[in-house]
């Protein structure tokens, strides 16, 4: 019993995991641009596809294909923010949000055509064979998913607390006028923030495609990270991990206490239980309204 | 004055519209309908169902169509969604005018549209569901291989029987497809066995992540588990079953028995078993020949597989039919001759037999595959399949 338990908590994290890193993706460019990103599950489906074409078509080894999908795909954001976002910057939010949509209805067709609607296997360097430390049992996969994914989340950490970049990132989350006073050149910002959402969407999509499979609709595993980052508290960076986390352990833990009707509807009923409670979500500060 | 024209101009409208012919039906063209998944979950049975069909129509139309009249295929893709099902479904009988829907994907799907085309008098020919509700369902249905049930009757005999497991475990979609095997097999180990499984495990129609389910039948001890799955589950459920030390028997009906269920397993479905209710697609036979030359004809891109060799044995009786409907074409006289189908071989040593309320074409055989070497290769002999029901 406790075995298995373990062994669904360690899975769970390891998808959680994965979770967290498109939470991060979303909470990344609301916090800078105050925009909601729904194309952000496309940018997973992408890299999968591109590391995909990069490693079976190209036969280029895993280590550079990795570097290659990374780039290219915090590359895919940039041009994203440019041609869809930036020219309605103005638009009231609401038409930024139909339009990211929009992309994402874009993207999918396009692999849709490129790639046909297939599930196509993707290969990694993971094992997915069983290792036993005491009575957890878990595979190599899992630990090198939930590794890569903290790897992740340190490095931005230092980046947002140590370079002048990372500083001036959070200057203009914090207040965009402010830190154009201050000198910052916010578009700049905003095209960095949307490449390092895609990336990070990117290491995302290459962590998690080789698990369920690679097909133009894995992007609809979006929904299940938004539901994350909101569980955390939309716009904490600690809620979108900790949020994507716990969604991981409690799907797995509610399909084994009860059936695949409960497991599908508890990341919702969490959602709804969580904000009733506390509407900020777990790590969001309760908004202020200044009289 | 104007009563007259009233008249006048119904009488042209009466004298206009070809009153006795059936809609999908002239001359030179008989055109059907199908609704499959092209873009969701189970798009690998979709696309090669529907390009398996074709290769069959484009043969017969370039023999120069079934008594003159040549025919096309219009296909939607209903994403294995019941609502775009019927949505599909509403669109090819009002719209498209066709005349029998031919092939239709899925179990759930296309029992969201089976009230539908009853209603219309639209036939159902050879819907790409073995669930047993197409062979009892009446005149308007009409099923072709073994189904589900009967199927999974055959595993559960050859598990107790051959294999002595007697510890026997059941994941199943949870709904109309999933329960019509998992059921008929909860009935076949009580009735027969005096057993009962020893897990009920359920999944989600497009579910990805099976870690929960693995858990469960580990913890039943089940030695054998009967997929009452499609592609994408087996190997991910023996994926996560290895990763928690546990390896029991997989095996299921014909839906896993395709080669995408090895691309996407690997090493992990070695030893996987399925129930084959037509022959390989690398078998021998003149059929065998003539799909093989025609699917290289006409599909190059498509590998030869059990997907495309399914609709293309459907779209083979169906032409028969047509052919023996002459050239007075309705929908009643196609359905007519379907039933005069008797013992009727395409040329792969197995026999079509239809007539009065008999539903399926080819329901008495079945043969074990499993999957060796990263292919499937033949388990056993044809046997004859009983009848299972489902309670």
């Amino acid at each position: 019993m406790t075995e298995i338990l373990t062994s669904q908590v360690v899975s769970g994290l390891a998808t959680g995991c994965v979770y967290a890193l498109i939470a991060l993706g979303f909470v990344l460019i609301f916090k800078a641009t105050d925009v909601v990103n729904f194309a952000q599950g496309e940018f997973v489906m992408a890299s999968g596809f591109m590391s995909y074409t990069l490693l079976i078509g190209f036969g280029i080894p895993y280590g550079l294909v990795l570097v290659a999908t990374i780039v290219l795909s915090g590359f895919m954001g940039v041009v994203l923010e440019r041609i869809v976002v930036r020219p309605i910057m103005d638009a009231p939010i609401f038409s930024i949000v139909i339009a990211t949509i929009g992309a994402s209805i874009v993207l999918r067709s396009s692999a849709g055509i490129v790639y046909g609607y297939d599930v196509l296997p993707l290969p990694t360097i993971f094992s997915k064979d069983p290792v036993r430390i005491g009575f957890v049992q878990f595979t190599a996969m899992d630990v090198g998913v939930i590794a890569s994914s903290l790897a992740i989340m340190v490095v931005l950490y230092l980046f947002f607390r140590l370079t002048k970049t990372g500083t001036a990132m959070r200057a203009t989350a914090q207040s965009q006028t402010a830190a154009r006073l201050m000198g910052v050149s916010v578009s700049r910002i905003f095209s960095l923030t949307w490449a390092i959402s895609a990336a990070i969407g990117g290491v995302a999509g290459v962590l998690i495609a080789p698990i369920i499979y690679l097909d133009p609709n894995l992007g609809f595993i979006g929904v299940k990270a938004f539901a994350g980052a909101i569980l955390g508290g939309f716009g904490s960076i600690p809620g979108a991990i900790v949020g994507g986390m716990l969604l991981g352990v409690i799907e797995n833990l509610s399909g084994y206490f009860f059936n695949a009707g409960i497991k599908q509807v508890s990341t919702y009923i969490l959602l709804i239980l969580v904000l009733v409670v506390r509407p900020a979500g777990l790590f969001g500060a309760a908004p202020v309204r200044r009289v | 004055m104007k009563w007259l024209l009233g008249i006048l101009g119904l009488m042209v409208l009466l004298a206009g519209g070809p009153v006795w012919a059936e809609d999908g039906i002239t001359d030179k063209e008989i055109v059907i309908g199908a609704g499959l998944d092209l873009t969701g979950a189970v798009a690998n049975w979709g696309v090669n169902i529907k390009a398996g069909m074709e290769a069959m129509f484009n043969r017969a139309n370039a023999a120069g169509g079934v008594h003159g009249r040549k025919i096309r295929l219009i296909a939607y893709d209903h994403v294995y969604q019941p609502p775009k099902a019927v949505t599909n479904a509403k669109r090819l009988v009002e719209r498209d005018k066709v005349f029998v829907m031919m092939g239709h994907l899925g179990t759930p799907t296309t029992k969201a549209v089976m009230d539908y085309l009853q209603e219309r008098k639209v036939p159902n020919i050879f819907p790409a569901t073995l669930a047993s509700i197409w062979t009892t369902s009446g005149k308007w249905h009409v099923g072709d291989l073994a189904t589900y049930a009967d199927q999974t009757g055959l595993i559960v005999d050859y598990l107790v029987k051959e294999r002595k497991i007697r510890k026997i475990a059941s994941f199943y979609q949870d709904d109309e497809y999933g329960l019509d095997g998992h059921l008929a097999g909860k009935a076949r180990l009580k009735h027969q066995h005096d057993l009962a499984y020893v897990a009920e495990v359920d999944y989600k129609r497009a579910d990805i992540d099976f870690s929960s389910q693995a858990a469960k039948l580990k913890e039943s001890g089940a030695e054998a588990v009967i997929l009452q799955a499609v592609y994408r589950e087996p190997p991910r459920l023996a994926e996560q079953c290895a990763a928690i030390g546990y390896k029991p028997l997989f095996i299921g009906p014909s839906p896993i028995v395709l080669a995408k269920t090895i691309e996407l397993g690997g090493k992990h479905v070695e030893g996987l078993m399925g129930v084959e209710v037509y022959p390989l697609p690398t078998d021998s036979g003149a059929f065998l020949d003539q799909y093989r030359a025609d699917m290289a004809k006409h599909f190059p891109g498509l590998p030869i597989d059990t997907t495309n060799l399914y609709g293309y044995q459907k779209a083979a009786v169906f032409v028969e039919a047509l052919q023996r409907a002459g050239k007075n074409l309705t929908r009643d006289t196609v359905l007519k001759a379907i039933e005069s189908i008797k013992d009727w071989d395409p040329g792969w040593g197995m026999k079509y037999t239809y007539g009065g309320d008999n539903r399926r074409g080819m329901s008495n055989a079945g043969r074990f595959v499993v999957v060796k070497d990263g292919k499937w290769a033949k388990a056993g002999d044809w046997v004859e399949l009983k009848e299972v029901g489902r309670k």
